[in-house]
This record gives structure tokens, sequence and C-alpha cells, in this order.
């Protein structure tokens, strides 16, 4: 098991190595740099933009800036972002708690709805129950996560029920223990129905069609015939195997919780790592945009080898280990 | 062993019900002891204001649009950065909001010497810092030794220099090299604890405007900071989360806290050198909330709804805000017109590519650097069109470089071009462009057309590019419109020039004619036709560029008006820049404010220091 981890983690190392090259060749084919805004504004002096520029490095061809980043990463530094002027780890930790927070509201929202809906549309196939979930699964799915986004911020501005922005309200700082977690929970709704609503589509139809397949299968006919009452037969035995390839959609749900929230954090103005990330992008802030690429894609290897193990774990028939 | 989600149910219970709920409210809340600022005497020097007196203690609720990168002064760039910055720190000198002449602020008085290179400064008496600890011409004479700190050469002891020659200084700012003059540094030295005297290499007639308005940095905060090379990183939005109260000023406002992505909040000065007439420590204001929104709709919206006291209102906006007026108890005004201009201009750039290509097709920039051309071009739209069409009237027309709120240096007397199309056909065919049906031809038989471009994320823009795409097309001349990227249109306009025509804005800048030498002189760098020349290509160039020469030189201001004034006709009769209109400014506040009076240079809240407004209990 334990080779098994090595070895994936392993694979990282040259994956990251091509991302981070792909993404230094794509910032230096886009047109401008960072310095180009600057030099948009009127009272900024030549001599400061070139001084700059060679402050930064932007005057060497992208392969020296890469290799020059390389050696930093390999002595354990991210880089400095050019706009804040912070090391970009701190500036990463700053964000990512509310985006955590947003990520597994979302996945529980998501999650705790769609299995009960998928088992009990399962059971009760082909009824008007399966039939409006399955309509309104599709209606879901074929929605986008932004324009979801979009609706509730007018929900929310015609309505003012929910905030239309925001993490916490304005008074926060001067709240107590138990009013704050009222005020983030009230911020959290709608983008937590943002994101999750999409996820509950689709995790609902592969949680009906598994248990579907599993309640055809031949222990489930054994376990009537030897007189269990059908709550058991359906909980107790159906349930279990039914599950299983759920695991794998875990994984890949595990690798989003960081950078899943991009386009609902923009369009609800949550302050998360979204919004820095897409700040930075627009911004050519190139240690910052490398970082979160590094770390979505370390994210989805590591929400893989989640699932591997998982799967290896809940299922026998699956062994991680090389056959001796 | 079989995996269940259902076995782990008192697991998950705990997480989510338990952890969580602590988790939430401490993940970003950190309890750190906040020093007490200690509140010093009123200063000897306080300012008296004379607005009449209010109540102390009501919040202000703003937002702005866009996020801090930084609260250091020497590093930031960005617009919510300057607003923030603009609160804690002050400067020597500040403008009259009516007048917009210079007038004390930090310094008390000053003298010019006879030749006009000496600037002797008197600071007010007994002025504190937000944290308590004193202000004196130490603190100026710092904040002026890190523009210009130069780095050693650790193997001679002597400055270093980079591989061209040129001298390396330790701290890279816009004051670094903003302040120099003509690449000579002005020099500052304190004459005793409230005197500092700077010497100017040369005559430079702006300095008192510029020298004086730089922010003035705390030396017993930062000179630790300067002395091991960290300055650059000191006062970073890391610093405004944790450790707010490490950011020391001498403006009306400190920082409270700061949440990334949401909130700024300022709190009160409680060493604030200006008083009101009772003699009582100003400002009124407790607080100041500020929300960070994403753009000016959304700051827009807040203040429909009656959630923010004090707002700038998009001239598209202004309809649908004022609706509210009576609902939410607020009120609009207009303040007339702004210092944005927006304009046109052709690539009047004769040089070529790497690979011999010219940049402007030789035909098209024979039309282009004909001034007749321009003055067609120019005769050919309709203003009032754009102002009607894409401004719902808010906006007015822009005759020439200067905007009309400026309106001390605004020249009315120069060539103004309605709209006459008839005059911009007569003069296509003074320059023997011939007509073949509706089309426009030149005198070669080339059809004229061009493509003009302007940047797809500025509504007003894209609109007003439309209606001159209209325009030109009543004149027989087929415009193709390049909606592009921001930074697409400052490459091709500063490094690739590889463009036909392009439509952008300027908005503000300081208000000194020589503010605009990188626009107007043809070695500028934003001398948008044809930027960076090493010798001026045209005789009207020539001539523009001597005159903005003498008006850095001089020091009376009707001579340099003089000298404006023909700058200014110059650009009108030569139409390098064709410009459009210039938006209305607009400013909204909630009615329970005290002492508001807005004028048109210093907006809403000039007089920040004496608004008040009751406590609702």
């Amino acid at each position: 098991m334990i080779g098994f981890i090595i070895r994936r983690l392993l694979t990282l190392i040259p994956l990251l190595l091509g991302i981070t090259m792909l993404v230094f060749i794509l910032m230096s084919l886009a047109p401008g740099d960072f310095l180009t805004p600057v030099k948009a504004q009127r009272d900024v002096p030549a001599e400061l933009i070139q001084a700059i520029e060679i402050e930064f490095g932007l005057d060497q061809p992208w392969y020296v800036q890469y290799v020059k980043w390389l050696g930093n990463v390999f002595e354990g530094n991210l880089g400095h972002s050019w706009a804040y002027k912070l090391p970009v780890s701190d500036l990463i930790g700053q964000r990512i708690f509310a985006t955590f927070l947003l990520s597994i509201c979302a996945f529980v929202f998501s999650w705790g709805i769609a299995i009960p809906l998928g088992v009990l549309a399962a059971i009760y196939k082909d009824s008007i129950f399966d039939r409006i979930s399955a309509g309104l699964a599709y209606a879901a799915l074929s929605v986008p996560e932004f324009f979801l986004a979009l609706l509730l911020v007018f929900f929310a501005a015609q309505t003012g029920w929910f905030p239309m922005g925001g993490a916490t309200s304005i008074e926060y700082e001067y709240m107590g223990f138990f009013e704050k977690l009222a005020d983030r929970a009230h911020h959290l709704i709608l983008p937590t129905l943002a994101l999750g609503i999409g996820s509950i589509a689709s995790i609902m139809r592969i949680m009906r069609a598994n248990f579907l397949d599993t309640i055809r299968a031949g222990f489930v006919t054994t376990a009537r015939a030897k007189g269990l009452s059908e709550f058991m037969v359906m909980f107790k035995h159906a349930l279990r195997n039914a599950i299983n390839p759920l695991v794998s959609a875990f994984g890949f749900a595990f690798s989003g919780l960081l950078s899943g929230a991009l386009m609902v954090e923009i369009v609800l103005q949550y302050p998360g790592l979204g919004q820095l990330m897409y700040q930075s992008i627009l911004r050519e802030d190139q240690f910052v945009v490398l970082a979160a690429v590094m770390m979505g894609c370390t994210m989805l290897v590591l929400g893989n080898l989640l699932a591997d193990i998982l799967l290896a774990w809940s299922d026998p028939r699956i062994r991680l280990e090389k056959k001796k | 062993m079989a995996f269940s989600i259902f076995r782990h149910t008192a697991i998950l219970r705990a997480l989510f019900c338990g952890g969580l709920a602590a988790f939430v409210t401490s993940g970003c809340d950190q309890v750190v002891e906040r020093p007490v600022a200690e509140v010093a005497p009123i200063p000897m020097d306080a300012e008296v204001v004379e607005f009449p007196v209010g109540e102390y203690g009501a919040n202000v609720v703003e937002t702005i649009p866009g996020d801090l990168a930084t609260l250091n002064p020497l590093v930031n760039e960005s617009v919510a950065g300057s607003t923030a910055i603009g609160r804690i720190l002050d400067s020597l000198i500040t403008l009259d909001a009516e007048s917009g002449e210079v007038i004390p602020n930090l310094a008390k008085s000053w003298e010019i010497s006879e030749d006009n290179l000496q600037y002797t400064f008197h600071l007010r008496e007994g002025v504190h810092w937000s944290d308590g600890q004193p202000f004196t011409a130490a603190d100026v004479v710092f904040t002026w030794g890190t523009f210009f700190a130069k780095e050693t050469d650790t193997a001679t002891g002597k400055p270093a220099v980079d591989e061209n020659g040129k001298v390396k200084y330790r701290y890279n700012s816009r004051s670094t090299f903003g302040q120099m003059i003509n690449g000579k540094e002005p020099q500052v030295e304190q004459l005793d604890d409230y005197t500092v005297r700077f010497t100017t290499p040369e005559v430079y007639a702006p300095f008192l405007l510029f020298g004086g308005g730089e922010e003035i940095l705390p030396k017993h905060v930062l000179y630790d900071a300067f002395e091991d090379g960290t300055l650059m990183d000191q006062w970073s939005v890391e610093t405004a989360i944790n450790e707010p109260w490490k950011i020391v000023g001498l403006n009306m406002f400190v920082l409270e806290s700061y949440r990334p992505g949401e909130r700024i909040v300022f709190a009160r000065n409680p060493n604030y050198w200006k008083v009101n007439s009772d003699g009582a420590r100003l400002p009124y204001v407790e607080r100041i909330i500020t929300k960070i929104v994403q753009d000016v709709n959304s700051s827009n919206v807040a203040f429909a709804q009656g959630l923010t006291d004090f707002e700038t209102i998009a001239p598209d906006n202004v309809a649908w805000v004022k609706r509210g007026e009576a609902r939410f108890d607020y009120t609009i005004l207009d303040m007339g017109p702004s210092s944005t201009t927006n304009f046109i201009w052709f690539n009047l750039n004769p040089g070529q590519t790497e690979e011999g290509k010219p940049y402007v097709e030789p035909y098209k920039f024979e039309w282009f650097s004909d001034k007749r051309f321009r003055q067609a071009i120019s005769y050919g739209i309709n203003r009032e069109g754009i102002i009607r069409g894409v401004y719902f009237n808010r906006a007015d027309i822009l005759n020439g470089y200067v905007s009309p709120k400026r309106k001390f240096w605004y020249n009315d007397d120069i060539r103004k071009y309605g709209y006459l199309p008839d005059k911009s056909r007569a003069l296509f065919e003074e320059l023997g462009f011939e007509y073949r049906g509706q089309d426009l031809y030149d005198a070669k038989g080339n059809r004229v057309e061009f493509s003009i471009m302007t940047n797809s994320n500025n509504g007003l823009r894209v609109e007003m590019a439309t209606v001159f795409k209209e325009n030109m097309a009543e004149l027989g001349i087929d415009v193709e419109l390049q909606f592009l990227d921001f930074n697409t249109i400052i490459n091709k306009t500063s490094d690739s020039f590889d463009y036909e025509a392009c439509m952008l804005g300027l908005g503000g800048g300081a208000p000194d004619p020589y503010a605009g030498k990188d626009i107007l002189m043809s070695g500028g760098r934003m001398h948008f036709t044809n930027p960076q020349q090493s010798e001026p290509g045209t005789e009207w160039e020539a001539r523009i560029d001597e005159l903005m020469r003498e008006i850095g030189r001089h020091t009376d201001v009707e001579t340099r008006k003089a000298y404006f004034f023909e700058v200014q006709a110059i650009m009108a009769e030569e139409q390098p820049m064709i410009f459009l209109v210039s938006a209305k400014d607009f400013v909204g506040y909630r009615n329970r404010w005290q002492n508001i009076e807005p004028t048109a240079l210093g907006g809403l809240t000039w007089n920040l220091e004496s608004l008040w407004a009751e406590v609702a209990e």
C-alpha cells in the first residue's frame, strides 16, 4: 500500500513540471505582462517601469524566468506576489479557509440530498416521484453554475432575504459568537446552493443507476428468499454494494474542494481563493497563478489517490499491491 | 470490510455540528491585543475648521470597487489602495477644494527663495502620529530618503551602478523617478525640528505641488525596515489583517481591521491635528466601514438600496439610482464636468517593424499625417449625438486637451469642431479625395477605410466607437471596429505599433499642466500618436515641447497659463488627439449627513473631518 502511494505521489513531479511550464508559455504568449496596466497610467515614469522590469526579470525570455522560478521552488519558495509584495503561500493562506468552508458546505449539501434521493428514485422506479426527480435533475444539470449564481444574486437583490455577496456582514466584528455563526451561515446559503445544485443532480443519477443494478443482482433475490424484510434487503445489503462506485466520484469531489468554486465565488463576490486567482490571472501576477495551478493539480492527484485507497478498503476485489 | 456512510454518521455529526461551528468562527478571527494609542494633547498649531459644530460618533458605510493589494504607498498601484492610504497618510500641502490653489496642510507655511530653487517648509508644531509619537522634520527627511536611497557596492563601498552605468536605487518607487527633475534629485535638509528645506537642481515650477504633495511616512515605525532592506514588504495586506495598528499615519483615520475581499474598517485617528471652532478634536466620524465590491455597478446598486452613505455614480447609472431618492432618503448631485477625457487618435508613427514593414500602410500614413484629414474627421463626429445616445445627456462636449472642470487652466478660445459634415467633405475635396457614389476615395484611387480599436470592457467606449463608425459611414468612410482586451491595446500603442486608430480615455491626473508632459511632449511615454521620439518629428510637436519646457521652468502663474493656452490652441488646430466628450460627475449622499458642501474639485467628502450625522439610539 505504501509503495503504491509513493509511486502515485512520484508521478506528481513530472505532471507539475509539465503543467507549470505550460502556464509559463501561455502567460508569455498572452498579450502584455504584469506591468502593462501600469504603463497605461500617465504619471508613471518610464525609468520606474524599466527598473521594475529588471527587478522582476520580465525582460528575460520565459524559459529563463521558468528556470529561476523552479530553482526557488526547489528551495521551498513559491515566490512573492508582485502586486501584494507577499509570499504567495501567505496570500493563499489568507483565503483558503473561506473557500474550504464553502466547498465543504456544498459537498455536504449535495451528497446529503443526492444519495437518499437516488435510492428512493431507484426503489420507486417509474413512479411519479422518480419521474419528477429525473426531470428536476436534468433541469439542474443543464443550468450552468455561474448562471444559477447570477439568478441567485438577482433573487437576493429582489427579495432582500439574503446578502448579495461577501462572507460576513458589516457588523460582524462586533457580534457575539453565536451571532457570528448565524451570520456566516446566512452568507453561505446562496453560494452553497449555487455550487451544490449541479452536483446533486449528477450524483443522484449515478446513485439511482447503481442501486438499480444492485437490486437486480442475485444476492438481493437470495436475501429476499431467506425472508429478510424489504427494509433490511434494501438498506443493509443493496445500499452498501451500490455505494461503492460513488467512492471514485468522491475522489473527484475532493479534488475540486479548493478550485471548484471559482465561478460561483466571482459571481457571488465570495472572498475566497477563486477571487484571488481570478484577479491574479487578469493582472498576470505570475507566481500566484502558478501556485494556484499547482495546488489544483496536486488536489486532483490526491483526490484520485484517496478514491483508489477508499475503493481498495471498501471493495475486497480491488488490490493495490502488485500480485506476488 | 465494507464501507458504509451510515456507519460513520456519529463521526460526521460530531464533525459538522460541533467541530465545524468552532472552526467557522475561529478560522480567520485572531484575537490579538491591540495596543492603545496614546492620545497626545491638541497641537499648538492645530488647524481650526470653520464649519458648524457637530455631534460625534456616526459611522460611514461605503463601498469601494476593487480590493487592496498593499497599504505601502511606495508599492501601491490600485485605486482602492490609494483611497485607503490617502485616509491614513497626509502631506505637507494640499489643494483648496474650491479654487484648486496650493494651501497649507502639515506645513503651516513656506517660503520660496528669490532664485526659485529653495523651498523652506515650516511644519505645524505639536502634531503627533496616530500612535502618539511626535511628528517632526525628521519624518519628512526620512520619507524623501527612502525615494533616493542607493544600493551600495559591497566591494567599493560606493553607490552601485547597473551595466548602463545608471545608479541603482534601493527602493524603486514611483516617487524615486517621479520626483527627479531632469534626471537629478532634489536635496532635502532638516533645519530644525519643525523646518525642512528642499533645494531643486533647477527651477521647477510644479515642485510645490508635486513635492509638497508627497505622503509623509513615519520614521519611528519604518526606519528599521528601511535599514534592513524590507521597506517594500512593510504594510502589506498581511500587516493589515493581523496588526493593523502598525500602519501609522497623520490623517483623519487609522486602519482598524481588514478582511481581504470583504471590507476595510477605518477608525478615527485620536491624534488628528484639526479641531472644530470649539477647539475639540476632529473628525466627528467614529468609523468608516468600506465594503469591497466587484465593480462600479455593484457599488452603485448598494447605494441605490440605501445601504451606503456616500457614492460616486457612473453617468449611465444615474437615471435608475435617482428613482430611490425619496424611498431611501438620499440626494444625488450633478457636479458638472469631470476631469476624464475621451479621444481618438491615428497612428502617426513613421517607423517600421524589424522586418522592414511600415507600421502604417504608406498611403494611409499620408492621410493620417495631414492635419486637414484629422480636422475633417473631427468635423464629421456628432458629439451631441454621442452625448444624447450614449450618455443620455450626462456628458459635455470636449473641445480640447483640458476638461472644462479645470477652470483655471481651461482655454475656451481654441478651434472648435462642431458637427459639420459638409465642412468635412469640403476638406476631403481640398485633399484631392473624391466620392464615387457614396464612397470616399483618395487622390490615388484608394478607398478611404481604417480600423479603430478600443477596450472591450468599457461599455461606454464601445458604444461611442459604434456611433463614430456610423458618423464616418455618412462621410463615405468605412471604419472597422476592433474591441480588444486592454492589455492588447496598450501593447499595440506602446510596443508593436500595429494599429491604425484607437479610442481611449484619460482620467484625472494632477491639476498642474506639467503633469501632462508625458502625453504632450514628443519624447513622452504616452505621446499617443508617436511616443518616445528622440527628436520631435513635426514643427508643431517641436513647439509644444518648447512650450512645455517653459511651463516647467517658470514659476509665474500667468506666464505658465499663457504658454499652456498656446499648447491647447496647437492641439486643437492640429488634432493629434480628436477629443470627444467628458462625462459629468455625479455624487450621492444620504440626507442624514450634515455640513455637506460639495465642490467640483473636492467632491463630496473633501471636508470629511467636519461631516457628522445624528447617531441612532
